[in-house]
Formats: C-alpha cells, structure tokens, sequence
C-alpha cells in the first residue's frame, strides 16, 4: 500500500530521543571500551599508557582458558536455547487458560526471575550440597535405590558442574521467557480461534494454524533473547562455581569479569567484550535478518 | 477527528496516569535532595568554621559500626578546631568504591581499608606515610602484626585498632575420646604426618560412631579472600611462599616448588579420603560432625557458646618449618587528598589509645592491635581462652604478600586452592597460577615504585 | 464436550499447575521461613525439610536489617530510581519501536541493525568507558548519573518493534488515512493496542533495574544517592554469614517488586481482547 510522505522526518523524530540515548551511553562507550582494547587501560595505574595493538586479542585467541570458556558457552547455549524456550512456550499456554486462580499461577511461575542473588545463591548451594542431606542426593539416592555411591559433589564435579549450571539457569529463566509469549499469547485476536473453531479446527490444529503463526515473532524474539542471555552467563557462575572445576564451567563473561575486575585488567577485559560482541552480534543478526526474509520469500 | 473514540479515551486515562506518576517521582526526588550530604566534600563548615574531616569506614558487622560511630562523637565533642565526617561503605564491595572514587580524586581524608590492599594502594598512590604523622607512642604500641601489615617499603602507612587471628578449634571431648595429644602452644604444634595420622584416627572414629567420617572443617562454605588467608600459611609452614618475596618480581619456583606441591598435596589427599567435611550449612563444627575447625578468631563466640568446656585452640598444622598462622585485618590510613593531615592523624592517635582499642575490640573480639590493649582485654589477656591468637601474632604470624600485585595473586590463588581441591593436579595448577601471577607481574613493569603517581 | 473429559481436563491442569508452581515457589517459601528464624539455625534446618517453619520463629532478623542501615531512604532511592528509567523508558522506547516497525525512513534498516547489535553489548565491557563518560559530564554521586543512560533500551526497543509487528495494520493505516500524523497514530491507536507489550517491558525493564548494584557502587560515594542492592553489601560480608538478616532484606526487597509485577500483569489480562477490537 501507499504510505503517506514525510515518514522519513516522523521515523527520525520518534526514534531520535531513543537513538540519542544508545548513541551516548552505548555506541560511545563502546567505541572507548574497542580503543582500550588495543592498550595496556588499567584502573589507576600511575604506569604510562602503552599501545597494545592487536597484542589482547592474540593473547586471547591463544590462551587455552578464553578458548574453554568460548566452548562452554557454545555448549550452554545449544542446550538451554531450545530446552528453555520451549518450557517457556509449555508454561506460557498453561496459565494461559480460562481458569480460576491462573493470576496466581503466572506470579509464582514468573517468582524465580525476581528473586534476589543471594537467595537464588543459597538455595542453590543447598539443593546441590555434596552432603547426604543434600536435597539433589536424596534424589538421586531415591533413584537409584542406593546404587550411586552418595553424596555427590555436583558443583565441584567436573561432568557434572555445567549440567547443574544448566538446570538452574532454565529455573531462574524460563518465567521471563514465559511472560513474553504470555503477552503475546493475549494478543492473538479471538476472532481468529472462532473463526478456525467454526471452519470446526480442533485443539491440535488451532494451535498449529492459529497459534504458532501468532507466536512467530514473539518466538523469534524469545529464542533470540535466550540465545544472547545464554552467551552472557554470568550470575550463576558467580555465584555457585566461579568458573570451576579447572575451568568446567569458565565463560567468557566471567572471564572478562576476572580480567577486568579482579585482575585490574581493562584493556584485556574490553578485547574479550569486542571478540564477544562480534561473535553473538553475528549469530543475532544472522538469527533476525535470515528469519525476516524467511517469512518475506513466504 | 478520529473515529475510535473508546480506545482515545482509555489511552487518554492511562497516559494521565504515567504522567502523573511521573511528576510524583520528580517531586519526591526533588524533596529528598537537599539533605544529601557530599561525600567528597571536605574543607571549612559555614556556620561553625570547624574544619570537616571526611572518613571513610566500612559497614559491615552492626556492632563494630555502631563502636565507631560513638567513638567519632566522642573524638568530635573533644575537638575546637575540625570535626570527622564518617561515611558507611559497605564492606562486601568497599575495594570497588575505593577504586572509583580515586578515579575521580574523591578519595575521602582519612581511609579505612583491608590490610592486605595497602600495597597496592601505596602504589597507586592513594595514601601517605605516616612516620612522621602519629605519635611515638602509639608507634612503640603496635603489635609486631600490626606494624608489618601498615609498612610498604620500609614506611609506615597504615595502623590497624584490630588483628585477626587463625588457628584450629578442637572438639576436646572427641579428641580426647581417640586418644590424641593436644598441643599446649606454639612449639609443640602437630607436625603435618602427626596431623594426617590424627584426621584418619578421627574420621575412623566418627564412622565407627555411625557418621560420615568428616574430621576437619575448613570453611568450604566460604568463598573469596578467604582461601588465601587462611591456607598461605600452610605454604609458609612448608617452605613455600605465594611469591618471591626478595623482590617481588616472579612466583616461578617458589608458588610452583617442591614444598608447595608437597603441602598442598596434603590438601587434596585429606579432601579425596573424605576427611573435609562439606560444611554447607556452616554448623559442621558446632554440630559435632567434626572434631577439628580451621577458623578465624571470629568464630570464637558461636564455638565456645556451643561447646564451653570442651573447646580447645590449638595452632595450625606444622607443615615442616614450624607452624604459621595469618595475620591482618582492616586499618586506617590517610591520603594524599586529606586537607589537614595533622588533624587526621590526631583521629588515627585517637582511635589507637588504649581505652579505644579495647571498646572496639570488646565490641567486635577481634585482636587489639596494641599490646597494651591486648594485656587487659578479657579474652586476650595472659591465661583469656583466645591468648594463643596474641602469641602466634607475636611469632608467627606471616603477612600476606606485601606487593601491589597482591590482588591478582589472591585472586590467582583462590581459584588454584579451590582447583586443587577438586582433584586437579597440584602442580600443573601451581605452574598455571605461576604463569598468570608472572605474567601480570610482567604487564605492570614490575611495579616500579611509583613516588605517589597520580 | 461432556461434562467428565472437560472435569479431567480441568483436574489435569490444576495438578500440573500445582507441580510446576511448587518447584518454581519454594525458594519463596525458604526465604520467608528463613527470615523468621534465628540467624545460627537458617541452614541447618534448609537440610531437613520443614524444619524451617518451627515454633521459635522471630522479627529479629527484620529488626536487626531495618535497625542497621536506612532501609526506607535506599528503597526511596530505588524505587525512584528504577521508576524513572522504566517510565520514561516505556515513552521513548516504544516510539522508536513503532517507528522501526511501522514507518519507512531512510536509516530505519542500519537503526534496527545497530538495536540489534546493541542487545548483544555486554554492559561490563561498557562500565569503565561511562564511568569516564559520567566524570566528564559531572553526574558523579547524583540520582541522573544512576538514571538517564539506562533510559534508551536495545531490549525494549526491540520488543516493542516485535510486537507492533504482529499486531494488525489495518487499525492504524486507517487513522493514518485520516490524515493523522504518525505521531498521534501512535498514542491514540497503536500504542492501545500493545497495553501487553507494555506491561511487559515495564515488567522486565523493571526487575532488570531493580537488581543493579555495579554501577552504583561506581558512580555514588556513600549512601546518599544509593539503590537498596548496594545496602546488602553491609552485612552479606560478615563471618559467620548472617543468612536470617540475609532472607531478611531478600523479602523486603522482593515486595516491591511483586507489587510492580501484580500490577503491570493485570495489562496482560485487559491486553488486545479488551479494548475493542474484538469481534
């Protein structure tokens, strides 16, 4: 169809005080954070400023800890993306049924995104304590009708370590996942399933033909979210493993964190953000650009 | 001019609605703006021309915090010409806020800070010596451990109102229980064989009792500073050290040496025989499931509650060239952006008098930092339950690497401690940690000394 | 549908909502019992479940949190904080959203791109660049240092744009038909629309500012300008851990946001199917 003129001007003014925005708090520190990364940048060292060149970034390529911890997000990513965003879906459609009490369900589903570090932490640590008191060796001892030899130290078990991370971070992050499909779940008109319930669709092939393709975007956004989120794992390493054991459980950000923070390393730090950057800015704009003209050819 | 009326009333209502919430915001932080003091500030009060003083001090036990805040009042109601303005940082992130605000040159007059960080704060050029600053007095005070957390390069930075202390605390009714000896001081430690003999004794003890076999307790529930302070002594013990400490320049043969491997060793054979409890819930000591507790002074007041009687100090371990305990703890100093560094050192002389000394220790146990203090406080006095912690500060104890490299080296460490006892292989971690330490070491020049830099 | 399949059907539901609402509730739980008990006996008694509820439960914990530091001056200071950025953060973010999804202008394309990109920075890598920024500008220890660069959002920009996607053009085609200006387009027919979209970003840029505590630590010198995260760090240091004033604080400091997701969800709810455009 035909759109009226003058959108460039009207694109441009309500976009602006946004673009503004990223522009000065985003693109410009990132720009500074790129430029560090070719320097020696430490937090208030009285030592002269040297120029690294690409010397960070050989450092990393090279070290075998950035390549691990590149491994384990990879690794991390290829579980949790699809595993959690289908949960989510599977959550999203159960409290999204006409039934009584179903706000109260969507709260306490949506609780472990807003719980604070410190509890997740704790609760955590004590679902997984190597001690036959453990909540995860009761289980597990439960299970196995004593055949495992209890009590396991998931954490601090180099196989097992990641898998526990895993479990724990879908917890912590499905309820944030839900919410988005939720709303988009609302927002499929009613008509549409009336109109499919009179063409007499059944449950199945309503969602299929009327759900899915009222999803997609979200969908897309969803497993795109989940995707970057899965590349910044982070608070859980912290939190229950700090990288370990002998680097199980390293990522990326946490080594970034390590260099920057504890090791007063900027410049270092700031290369591993770029090298960062670049490899999930890459998956994600493949992710949206390739699925847009997907449903373009369509 | 539209014709959706329904939906431009109801967008209309909700809009009036952020709107108004907004301008509740904006008013309510308008109000909540003027009685914010700065910080940073420091220089003449309008209305009394006291000098102000600003201090910073962490927050981080409720009673230590309370102690100082009447210690100030009680400094300032004694003072004509200036007065301390004390800041509360939080003590888990105080390092970061100390960081930021140098960046800025916001770094309070006077500065409470961890110990081990003076190093590298001397560096950086944070603080000034205070040689010529405090009084003689106070000076000739100083427990030994006191005097060589607070010296960089043969000056004095920094005085500590308080020590730490480590050791281990013994179940005396289970040990007496499978016939061991407890030592009775610094000089009849347990060698480290005697030590491995006893935990196997316990841990077979405490199956037989139907347990799980734990003997020792090591904290496994701490994270973070905690890896370093409490097992570098170890490496003392057996001859290691976390870095060449003839110049500070390298870790490689001493981080990675033969004793190191030796001692650590030790470590990860107690943790694969299940000798190391778990400890998740913190209580394994109190609960009885250990006999043995590798702790700091702080513990004291929850052990001895749990156990009265039958709780015992005894030194740690000797790993083959006598046995060493940790020292330091937080302490203050006064930076190079303090208007009346005289004024300051008066608060510093102040806050290490005697009487002050012991009101803060009262309040928190820890260690008085002078030796006068530590000859009246009740637990530390001559025949007090925790004298050991004031011998072993007085002989044994060894200060954590005095290098400006000093938190790349704990960090390092931790995650070594935490590697080796997850079974990797002592060595091959103890060369990674070397390579890093050395590295960093490398990138920094040497840490050159600096003269006060920036 | 008889009677019986639609009772199971019912049965099915609820005892599947039960489940998953118990695996994802009882740290709540553990929390709230916590914050009742006796510091010492929090995670002794987590190992042995139900032990927590016991009869010698306190306000100790509470007392002890809200007596040590000036809880209700740093929950000011975050709820306006955190209030600000979402508010303002809704107005600019889902124009922009709307202008990227609904309106062709050159630069549309190479500005999406860059929101996409920008979804991907991680905010560490930027912490020092906008420290520096900030000492420039002079925002040190102030409420807007903590506020304005956080109010432009990749995330929610891209949310927004994703959801004026999928819903119909035809509504806001008319107006713009009619001559109105895609401005008013936007406040009057599509933003209506996207109440859910709405409530969720404000949900989720909500909890995303809530938990904040890097950048404060940074950018304030004391207490004064402080969100209630960095008030943690005042007794989560202390050995032993204090873990009842910890559960403490953690239940104070849920509350508000239980009450932002209690309100903001109820958009779900009166989302699309409500406002009109329904049959």
């Amino acid at each position: 169809m035909k759109l009226p003129r003058g959108d460039t001007v009207w694109g441009w003014i309500m976009a602006s005080p946004a673009v503004i925005g990223l522009l000065l708090f985003m693109v410009l520190p990132f720009v500074v954070a790129i430029g560090l990364s070719f320097t020696t940048y430490r937090f208030n060292s009285p030592l002269p400023l040297r120029w690294e060149g690409l010397g960070n970034y050989i450092d990393l390529l090279t070290s075998s800890d950035f390549l691990r911890a590149v491994l384990n997000n990879i690794m991390f990513a290829a579980v949790v993306v699809p595993v959690q965003t289908g949960l989510a879906l599977m959550l999203a459609l159960l409290v999204n049924q006409r039934l009584r009490g179903m706000s109260v369900f969507r709260t306490l589903f949506f609780m472990p995104v807003i719980y604070p570090m410190a509890l997740v932490a704790v609760v955590w640590a004590l679902i997984f304590a190597p001690a036959p008191t453990g909540l995860m060796n009761r289980i597990v001892a439960l299970f196995s009708f004593g055949h495992v030899q209890a009590p396991i130290d998931f954490l601090r078990n180099g196989y097992l370590a990641m898998p526990c991370i895993m479990v724990m971070s879908i917890w912590q992050g499905v309820g944030f996942q839900m919410v988005i499909l939720l709303a988009a779940l609302q927002g499929v008109p009613e008509t549409l399933y009336e109109a499919a319930r009179i063409d007499g669709a059944g449950r199945v092939a309503r969602f299929r033909h009327v759900t899915m393709p009222q999803l997609r975007n979200s969908l897309i956004f969803v497993a795109m979210v989940t995707t970057i989120l899965a590349f910044r794992l982070f608070d859980q390493i912290w939190i229950l493993t700090r990288g370990g054991p002998n680097n199980a459980t390293t990522t990326v950000l946490y080594q970034a964190f390590v260099a920057s923070r504890e090791r007063n390393q900027i410049g270092l730090g700031a290369a591993m953000a770029v090298l960062f950057f670049i490899f999930v800015g890459v998956v994600t704009l493949v992710q949206h650009f390739g699925v847009r003209q997907h449903r373009e050819i369509q | 001019m539209f014709r959706i009326p329904t939906r431009h009333g109801k967008f209309g209502r909700v809009s009036n609605w952020v709107f108004l919430l907004i301008i509740c915001l904006v008013a309510f932080s308008l109000s909540g703006c003027r009685d914010k003091p700065d910080a940073a500030s420091e220089g003449a009060e309008a209305d009394t021309g006291k000098t102000v003083l600003t201090a910073w001090a962490h927050h981080g036990k409720s009673v230590e915090w309370e102690t100082l805040q009447k210690q100030v009042a009680r400094f300032n109601a004694s003072q004509k010409a200036f007065r301390i303005e004390l800041i509360e940082i939080p003590e888990a992130d105080y390092n970061t806020q100390v960081q930021s605000a140098a960046a800025t040159r916001e770094l309070p007059g006077i500065l409470e800070f961890d110990g081990p960080m003076l190093a590298n704060y001397v560096w950086k050029g944070y603080l000034q010596p205070l040689d010529s600053l405090i009084s003689a007095e106070v000076r000739s005070s100083l427990l030994p451990s006191i005097e060589a957390q607070g010296t960089y390069q043969g000056r004095l930075y920094a005085v500590g109102v308080f020590d730490s202390g480590l050791a281990l605390y013994g179940n005396l009714a289970q040990l007496t229980a499978a016939g061991i000896r407890i030592p009775h001081g610094i000089k009849d430690a347990w060698s480290v064989s005697e030590f491995d003999e006893i935990l196997a004794r316990l841990s077979k003890q405490g199956r037989q009792n139907g347990g799980h076999g734990y003997a020792l307790d090591i904290k496994r529930d701490y994270t973070g500073e905690w890896w370093t302070y409490a097992f570098y002594p170890a490496l003392v013990s057996g001859g290691a050290q976390l870095i060449d400490t003839t110049d500070y320049q390298s870790a490689d043969g001493v981080l990675n040496s033969k004793a190191a491997v030796r001692t650590l060793q030790y470590f990860q054979r107690w943790m694969k025989a299940g000798y190391i409890a778990p400890n998740t819930d913190g209580r394994a000591f109190i609960d009885g499931r250990v006999a043995l507790s590798w702790a700091g002074h702080w513990e004291y007041p929850r052990y001895s509650k749990a156990l009265g009687e039958k709780l015992r100090l005894i030194p740690l371990p000797d790993f083959g060239g006598g046995t060493r305990t940790a020292m330091g703890s937080w302490c203050w100093g006064i930076t190079r952006n303090c208007k009346d560094s005289g004024a300051a050192a008066k608060f510093l002389d102040f806050l290490m008098s005697g009487a002050e000394v012991l009101a803060m220790t009262e309040a928190n146990g820890a260690v008085p930092g002078t030796r006068t203090a530590a000859e009246k406080a009740q637990l530390y006095r001559p025949g007090g339950p925790l004298r050991l912690f004031v011998e072993q500060l007085d002989t044994c104890a060894v200060p954590r690497a005095r290098t400006p490299a000093y938190p790349v080296i704990t960090s390092v460490f931790q995650e070594a401690m935490g590697d080796i006892l997850n079974g990797a292989p002592v060595k091959k971690t103890l060369d990674r940690a070397v390579r890093i330490i050395d590295e960093n070491i490398e990138q920094n020049e040497g840490y050159p000394p600096s003269g006060g830099g920036k | 549908m008889s009677k019986s399949i639609q009772n199971r059907h019912l049965l099915l539901s609820y005892g599947l909502l039960i489940l998953v609402a118990l695996v994802f509730v009882w740290p709540l739980v553990f929390m709230l019992a916590a914050s009742v008990t006796p510091n010492e006996q929090v995670l002794a008694r987590a190992s042995g479940l139900g032990a927590l509820l016991s009869r010698d439960w306190t306000w100790s914990n509470y007392k002890s949190v809200l007596g040590q530091l000036e809880f209700f001056s740093f929950l000011r200071n975050s709820i306006f904080i955190v209030g600000v950025i979402v508010l303002s953060g809704l107005v600019v973010n889902s124009m922009a959203g709307y202008a990227l999804s609904r309106l062709r202008w050159s630069g549309r394309e190479a500005v999406l791109a860059v929101v996409i990109a920008l979804m991907v920075i991680p905010y560490e890598a930027l912490a020092v660049p906008l420290f520096f920024e900030m000492t420039v500008v002079g925002w040190i220890n102030s409420y807007q240092v903590q506020i304005v660069p956080f109010i432009a959002n990749a995330f929610s920009i891209y949310l927004f744009y994703t959801f004026f996607n999928s819903i119909p053009r035809e509504l806001d085609e008319a107006a713009r038909m009619d001559r109105a200006s895609p401005l008013q387009t936007f406040f009057h027919v599509a933003a209506p629309l996207a109440r859910p979209a709405f409530a969720s970003v404000a949900i989720l840029s909500f909890l995303m500012n809530w938990g904040v505590f890097l950048w404060p630590l940074m950018v304030t010198r004391g207490p004064g300008y402080q969100p209630l995260p960095v008030a943690l760090g005042y007794f989560s240091a202390n050995k032993p851990v204090r873990w009842g004033d910890i559960m403490a604080f953690g239940t104070l400091m849920v509350i508000p946001v239980l009450m932002v997701f209690l309100i903001f969800q109820k958009g779900f709810v009166k989302g699309i199917a409500r406002t009109g455009i329904k049959g």
